[in-house]
């Protein structure tokens, strides 16, 4: 089998539906798609290059960041904008078909996530998977996260930062 | 053991399934006995309530609460249609997604129930047959209130052990028909399930205190004592020179055993006794002499390291492979209850001669023995026949030894990827393959790396990872010794009178309760590092369990542990260790007691009363912040039943379900005034009931603001806003935006953060709103009659 497309814990398989594996390429496709992406940042993206090149992206698509954990102070004495929830308020809130989004313009549609811990990272991919159906799931990190509906392969940090390099071009 | 369904209980007779059982239980009560206790005048409307009698109220806690599913699993593998794949699909049964979170849940909260009523089943039985049915349930002059729960949830007051089997009959009867409907094709609706699991936690927590109060009061363990001992605790405590006896699980009683017949024969001095997990508290709270070495997460290192002659085990978060380990370095093992028997040969009524006997000769690898007094004298005998001969079994691997194994290691990373917290344990091998033993060491302290032993099984070249570890960490942390002082139990009806008003004003700024499992995302130096933060902000913490431990085990700069820092007093800036897990019982029914003693609420059959004044009146907040079993879950489902909420570690999330509230559903929030009458505008206090916080500082802060209540004076308010501020500026640099929600009007406003926070609520548009005088989740008394 394909170590790239495991789960990086292997154990968090959930079932018979895993993720589409994805290039910066088709991760690019789905941005375009996109009308109202968001970004769900966590505290494993503290060092640069990844939380520059993570920025980088954002900035790109005009994607609003929301922090989780303890995000938010590292973002905010780099000047960086994002609004803090726990990374379970803000799932609990995309599951809500109703919610206004993070600027009260709508539910998204699009939810890249970086950097939260990847167990619990994990499990509120398989929220989202099974109660947000209006919305679809990306992971940017160095890890397959088979519960998402996209997701980069389990890499090594040279790869993963010139992944994240192409989506920022 | 007296059971009358009291006179003046509302609830009608009817002939269904749920209601028929107190029917049935009283006439066999009535017969039996020649007199008969009648009901207390004050009787509430719920005595001994079936699961719908407290629906009501669940449903309201659950409209606004959301349950929060976060499915482990998408399949229901339970019947013989086979797997169901409910992703975006119905089981063949007819279930959806939903309902079997909620349902695996129930039967998680079930599990757990279990655990403690089977635990407290056994301890009472047995403290009977020694000890006398009428042997006297007094815990002194301090505690009139000896058993909050199970007056209010069983309407009277234990006066005798005896009195404690008929609370036991209760929860037993109530977990057969809770995992009943877990059973395929029942119930059907994930709000229904989350009321059973509400019920199986409230009866978990009446087990557990039926459980503590019967060894507190028979086996003479501290009675709320503020100034309960200080015990030792570590490795470094431990004399391994000595034969050593080591008990793991939870029971008290086979360590009592091994006490007893310690003391019986003069032997002190020449045997160790040592505990792991709550077996380790209680049997502390039993003899002081007895030694704790730690948390769960010792246990593989510690059998690992041979120290242990004789292994006694009995129930709950034991390693199953305990018998394999404990073979491999000769070591004895001795099972002591039916829930754990090992596939070992049952000697029970073979003689102590024969028994010491077989195992000394190592005929057999280990013995079942279900009487305590047996397991005493054979552990202690087994032990210190045996100890000469493996004296050379006590040393690991040594460190050149270490290094030229973790030289084979083959960097695949699997140990890295299979372990719960991806800790770096290949960088770790890859290291001490060089001769640095320093990342070693840093997993090895606080139990950074918990000791499941995941990696081991996982390594292509079989390392013995878990015992290299434990070599390490040995040879470079020599001083385990701390102090931790010994189990309390319950809180005083003294020191009720004296917090009561404080807490429920909110001048007391909270009580939180770290509690709970030792599967810590960055080891248990994070729960003593939080203790600390909130008792130097004149909080009330309160601990039992691997929680009690792990606070146990920092130090500060002058070598002091939090408990040589702080009294055992329930009061401002007080450290409490109740004692074990079952002794969270006395965490709600302190919240019961100040309901009872403060506000004067009636207890008796009064449940949805007492909750509604804890949710909205008594500052609480449960951390389980290293969550691990079934056991945890159906503590932490209980206390949310009483209106306290809980805030878990990330791991927490695997338990499927949250209770999650919406501070953007300003209705969700409305207060019923029960003094004015009128619906007022409320705020979100406490916010969620069952939170899963990604990391420490997330959890500090969300932990401040879930102990902020409707009733907070604004004296209260303010002190318990100035620590959220505080809080949230030092985790997340900033004053937080959502302060509006929760400033009723200008006096509510922190001063030190005065000009600050108007400039925010003029931003926000805010507006002063009333104070409710007696606000409350229940309905009108008159909208109540009506229906």
């Amino acid at each position: 089998m394909n170590e790239r497309v495991i789960p990086w814990q292997p154990t968090v398989i959930a079932g018979p539906k895993q993720a589409l594996l994805v290039t910066p390429e088709t991760a690019e496709m789905m941005l375009k798609k996109a009308k109202r992406p968001l970004m769900v940042m966590g505290p494993l993206v503290k060092d640069s290059p990844v939380l520059s090149l993570a920025v980088l992206i954002a900035e790109k698509w005009n994607i609003p960041i929301v922090s989780t954990g303890d995000m938010f102070k590292t973002l905010n004495e780099a000047d960086i904008k994002s609004k803090p929830y726990g990374v379970v308020e803000i799932v609990n809130l995309l599951k809500d078909p109703d919610w206004g989004g993070i600027n009260g313009e709508g539910q998204h549609d699009l939810v890249l996530f970086i950097g939260v811990i990847y167990y619990i990272g994990s499990q509120g991919l398989s929220t989202l998977k099974h109660f947000a159906p209006h919305l679809k799931t990306l992971t940017l990190c160095k890890f397959f996260h088979s519960n998402a509906d996209a997701s980069f392969p389990n890499m090594k940090d040279e790869e993963w930062i010139k992944y994240l390099e192409k989506l920022a071009e | 053991m007296i059971t009358v369904t009291p006179k003046n209980k509302p609830k009608e007779f009817k002939n269904d399934f749920w209601k028929s059982k107190n029917f049935k239980v009283s006439i066999g009560e009535i017969v039996e006995k020649k007199e008969v206790e009648t009901a207390p005048e004050s009787m509430g409307p719920t005595p001994k309530p079936n699961v719908t009698d407290l629906r009501s109220w669940d449903m309201k806690l659950l409209e606004r609460y959301e349950p929060f599913y976060a499915p482990f699993c998408d399949m229901c593998c339970l019947c013989t249609f086979g797997k169901c794949d409910l992703t975006g699909k119905k089981g063949a049964c007819g279930i959806d997604i939903q309902a079997q979170q909620a349902r695996i849940v129930l039967l998680a909260c079930c599990i757990g129930t279990a655990a403690h009523a089977g635990h407290a089943r056994h301890l009472v039985d047995h403290l009977i047959e020694k000890y006398g049915a009428d042997f006297a349930i007094d815990l002194g002059m301090n505690i009139d209130i000896e058993a909050p729960l199970i007056r209010t949830l069983i309407g009277k007051k234990p006066k005798k052990l005896g009195d404690l089997k008929e609370v036991l009959s209760y929860t037993e009867e109530q977990l057969s028909h809770l995992l009943s409907a877990c059973h395929t094709g029942q119930e059907g609706s994930h709000l229904d399930f989350e009321s059973k699991a509400m019920h199986a936690g409230l009866m978990d927590d009446l087990a557990r205190e039926a459980g503590d109060l019967a060894q507190i009061v028979a086996l003479g363990m501290p009675e709320g004592d503020e100034n309960a001992p200080l015990i030792e605790m570590g490795l470094g405590t431990i004399d391994s020179k000595k034969p050593v006896v080591l008990c793991i699980g939870h029971n008290v009683v086979p360590g009592a055993g091994i006490m007893d017949y310690m003391e019986d024969h003069g032997l002190e001095e020449d045997v160790e006794v040592c505990g792991i997990c709550c077996a380790a508290i209680d049997i502390s709270r039993y003899n002081k002499a007895a030694k704790v070495v730690g948390p769960l997460s010792k246990q593989l290192k510690f059998i690992r390291s041979g120290v242990a002659d004789v292994i006694v085990v009995d129930e709950q978060c034991i390693r199953t492979d305990v018998l394999e380990e404990a073979v491999k370095n000769k070591a004895a093992v001795i099972a002591t209850t039916d829930k754990m028997c090992l596939g070992l040969p049952d000697l029970t009524d073979e003689d102590a001669d024969e028994i010491v006997s077989k195992l000394v000769c190592r005929e057999i690898d280990g013995a079942l023995i279900l009487d305590p007094e047996k397991v005493g004298e054979v552990a202690t005998r087994v032990a210190m026949k045996i100890a000469d001969e493996r004296e050379n079994l006590k040393i690991l691997p040594d460190l050149d030894e270490i290094q030229e194994m973790a030289k084979e290691c083959t960097e695949c990373g699997w140990c890295v990827r299979v372990c719960p917290n991806g800790k770096p344990m290949m960088d770790a091998v890859v290291a001490a393959g060089k001769g640095d033993f320093s990342k070693f060491v840093e997993l090895y302290e606080y139990d950074t790396c918990y000791s499941c032993g995941r990696c081991e099984q996982e390594c292509e070249r079989e390392l013995p990872l878990m015992s290299m570890i434990t070599k390490v960490g040995e040879h470079y942390i020599k001083d385990q010794k701390y102090n931790m002082r010994a189990g309390r139990g319950p809180v005083q009806d003294v020191e009720i009178r004296r917090v009561g008003a404080p807490i429920v004003l909110g001048d007391i700024p909270g009580v939180i309760a770290f509690v709970g499992c030792s599967n810590y995302p960055e080891g248990g130096l994070e729960v003593a590092k939080m203790a600390e933060e909130f008792l130097e902000r004149n909080y009330i913490v309160v601990t039992t369990g691997c929680g009690a431990m792990s606070i146990g085990e920092y130090r500060d700069e002058e070598g002091k542990t939090l408990y040589e820092r702080y009294g055992g007093e329930f009061d401002a800036k007080g450290l409490v260790n109740m004692g074990s897990c079952v002794s969270n019982a006395h965490v709600s029914g302190a919240c019961i007691k100040i309901a009872n003693i403060f506000a004067q609420k009636p207890l008796e059959g009064n449940f949805e009363e007492i909750a509604d004044y804890i949710l909205n009146r008594v500052g609480a907040c449960g951390v389980a912040w290293g969550a691990y079993s079934q056991k945890a879950a159906a503590i932490a489902t209980g206390v949310n039943r009483w209106g306290i909420p809980v805030v878990v570690g990330p791991h927490g999330s695997k338990y499927r379900r949250l209770y999650l509230g919406r501070t953007d559903k300003k209705e969700k929030w409305n207060l019923n005034d029960l003094r004015s009458g009128e619906v007022i505008e409320g705020e979100p206090a406490p916010e969620h009931l069952m939170y899963a916080a990604e990391n420490r500082g997330e959890a500090t802060v969300m932990i401040a603001k879930l102990c902020i209540r409707p009733n907070d004076t604004p004296k209260g308010r303010q002190i318990k806003l100035n620590h959220y501020i505080d809080l949230h500026k030092k985790y997340f640099g900033i004053i937080p935006d959502d302060i509006s929600k929760f400033i009723r009007n200008e006096k509510d406003i922190p001063i030190t953060y005065k000009k600050d926070v108007m400039n925010m609520l003029e931003e926000a548009g805010w507006e002063p709103r009333a104070l409710p005088q007696e606000p409350s989740t229940m309905a009108f008394r008159e909208k109540a009659r009506g229906k």
